[in-house]
């Protein structure tokens, strides 16, 4: 229902946005956005994608950088989406970058993932590895709703939509996402499958006012995805306490 | 606001005699000072107030030579790089710090802007947390930059807005709104100051020179945003906490009696990278970028978003923006 609902304002925004001639807008929207519409022109399946040895180390530019491509931000251009490194993690001095990086970091893998020394989604998922239950059960992922089988998991988001595990996840391999038109995508790829239904956020994401940026304001635009900051089973950011509160004084402090 | 150096004055032609030299108040000052700086050097040894080690002597004689100083606009780069020396070889003594202070100058073909989305600020406070650890701000006096109000939902008056919230953040009603320096195209702060200490740098970022300041406060009652700080006592900042990379216009150390405020992170920004404040937020809220690029993500938001600035009938012509998603 709120996906047909979804793909009505796609289709206006689309209208509009055709209307007014915003290319940049009109090229992510047909590609990536649109189940039917247009043919999908994302990348098939980038896990084999090249890692980028260009950065230098010592600051936040050590972030390793995945490609985007057929993705345009800011004026056209492509840009990349983070993936951290585990031995950036032991580098960063955490003083001046810490805050940042609680929000930025996960566990890193405790065994090599499937490129040495990266951190990806899928290389966290060392505690409980999906795969070692869930390969290969393709029943079990048809048919259960998510908080049935994982006390853990807090199934929001699916009980909002009505979504069923094997909406988002392939039903043969749970780390893999499978997208509308049946395409697979990686963990570290959130932002293909969120794309599909949160349209608005995505094109925020995508031009950069939504979303967090890394690595700085100048050079290649770095930004974290979806699964960053937003916990997939349940995406609203959760309350907490705040940082503590200023002593507003308008008048002078008294001097010792 | 011009940046232009002084030009540097010819050097006297051999024979002439120091009276006819043309000699400015400084030069003067400077001249005096070397008298009396030996005079209590040769003191030294026999009075109880005067330095009895050979680091407090050397603090004498840098403290001396930065009291003696120009203005940072004015000075060459060889003069600059003088201070910086005698700066961070205080920064050595005082505190035990080992500091870099940074000169770098503004990038051509940049102007920076800020964007402050409204929609997702949640109140967290953790860029007042970086910014308290990245600038140096006197942990005593708890002086902070930023402040985010606490706004009632429909409401834009900051007046009745609450900045001391301590509860768990976001409340039911309510959004939160930041405020800070707003480097104002045409700054009411620099337009007062009566030495030249404030002035804005070709990058759009309002700045102070701490040992131009005469502490008069007048910038501090022309600003309408109240984003700039007093320092009633000499900051204090544990010396574990000093971040070192600092910038002479930026987060060096303070002292009692000059004003302070946000400088966009003037040492970080210069070099590319994000201000702490944006590197910090964790809801993305917080958009920085070059106004003067038309490809960059803060020129998206200013074309595609609904924006405005704080009390825009002032003609102050804020670079910061809110924004609602």
């Amino acid at each position: 229902m709120s996906r047909a609902r979804d793909a009505g304002a796609a289709y206006l925004l689309l209208a509009v946005l055709a209307t007014v001639g915003c290319k940049g807008h009109r090229d992510v929207y047909q590609e990536a956005l649109i189940p039917g519409v247009g043919n999908l022109a994302l990348p098939a399946d980038s896990a084999a994608a090249p890692l980028d040895s260009t950065r230098e180390p010592g600051t936040l530019a050590t972030v390793a950088a995945a490609p985007v491509e057929g993705w345009t931000g800011a004026g056209g251009r492509s840009f990349k989406v983070a993936t951290r490194t585990s031995e950036e993690e032991a580098g960063h001095p955490r003083r001046f970058g810490s805050i940042t990086l609680e929000t930025a970091l996960r566990a890193p893998p405790r065994e090599p993932s499937q490129r040495p020394g990266e951190w990806s989604g899928t290389g966290a998922l060392t505690q409980y590895p999906c795969t070692s239950c869930h390969l290969g059960r393709k029943i079990v992922m048809r048919e259960k709703r998510v908080g049935d089988a994982h006390q853990n998991v807090q199934p929001e988001h699916p009980k909002q939509t009505g979504a069923l595990c094997s909406t988002c996840h392939a039903a043969d391999n749970v780390e893999r996402l499978v997208l509308e038109n049946g395409e697979r995508a990686t963990l570290d790829e959130s932002y293909r499958l969120c794309a599909q239904c949160h349209i608005s956020q995505v094109d925020g994401w995508a031009h950069g006012a939504h979303g967090k940026r890394l690595d700085g304001w100048q050079g290649r635009r770095v930004v974290m995805v979806c699964t960053d900051c937003h916990d997939p089973h349940n995406p609203a950011l959760q309350p907490r306490i705040p940082f503590r509160a200023p002593h507003i004084q308008r008048t002078r402090v008294p001097v010792r | 606001m011009s940046t232009d150096r002084m030009p540097e004055q010819p050097d006297p032609a051999p024979g002439q005699s120091l009276l006819e030299k043309p000699v400015d108040r400084r030069r003067a000052l400077t001249v005096l000072a070397g008298g009396v700086a030996a005079g209590a050097q040769a003191l030294g040894a026999c009075t109880p107030l005067s330095a009895t080690t050979d680091e407090e002597r050397e603090i004498r004689v840098l403290a001396w030579r930065e009291y003696i100083k120009g203005n940072y606009r004015f000075m060459t780069e060889a003069e600059r790089a003088e201070t910086i020396a005698r700066l961070e070889q205080l920064a050595r003594l005082r505190q035990g710090v080992d500091v870099t202070i940074q000169s770098t100058g503004a990038q051509p073909g940049v102007l920076f802007g800020y964007a402050f989305n409204i929609s997702k600020c949640k109140g967290f406070r953790l860029c007042i947390e970086a910014c308290i650890n990245e600038n140096n701000l006197d942990r005593a006096a708890d002086t902070q930059y930023i402040r985010i109000f606490e706004m009632d939902e429909g409401a834009v008056d900051l007046e009745h807005a609450d900045a001391t919230f301590q509860h768990e953040v976001p409340a039911e009603g309510h959004f939160y709104m930041g405020t800070q320096c707003f480097q104002c195209a045409d700054p009411p702060c620099v337009r007062v100051c009566p030495v030249g200490a404030t002035w804005q740098e070709p990058d759009g970022i309002t700045v102070i020179d701490y040992d131009w300041c005469i502490g008069c406060r007048y910038c501090m009652a022309a600003c309408p945003y109240w984003a700039r700080r007093f320092n009633w006592r000499a900051p204090e900042v544990p010396p574990r906490e000093v971040n070192p990379n600092q910038h002479y216009l930026g987060n060096r150390a303070r002292k009692t009696g000059v004003v302070e405020k946000c400088h966009f992170c003037i040492h970080r920004t210069r070099q590319g990278r994000l201000p702490a404040c944006a590197e910090a937020c964790p809801t993305g809220a917080r958009v920085f970028g070059n106004l003067l690029d038309p490809d960059s993500e803060i020129r998206w938001v200013l074309a595609n978003k609904r924006v405005f600035r704080l009390k825009e009938d002032l003609k102050t012509e804020p670079r910061f923006w809110y924004f609602t998603d």
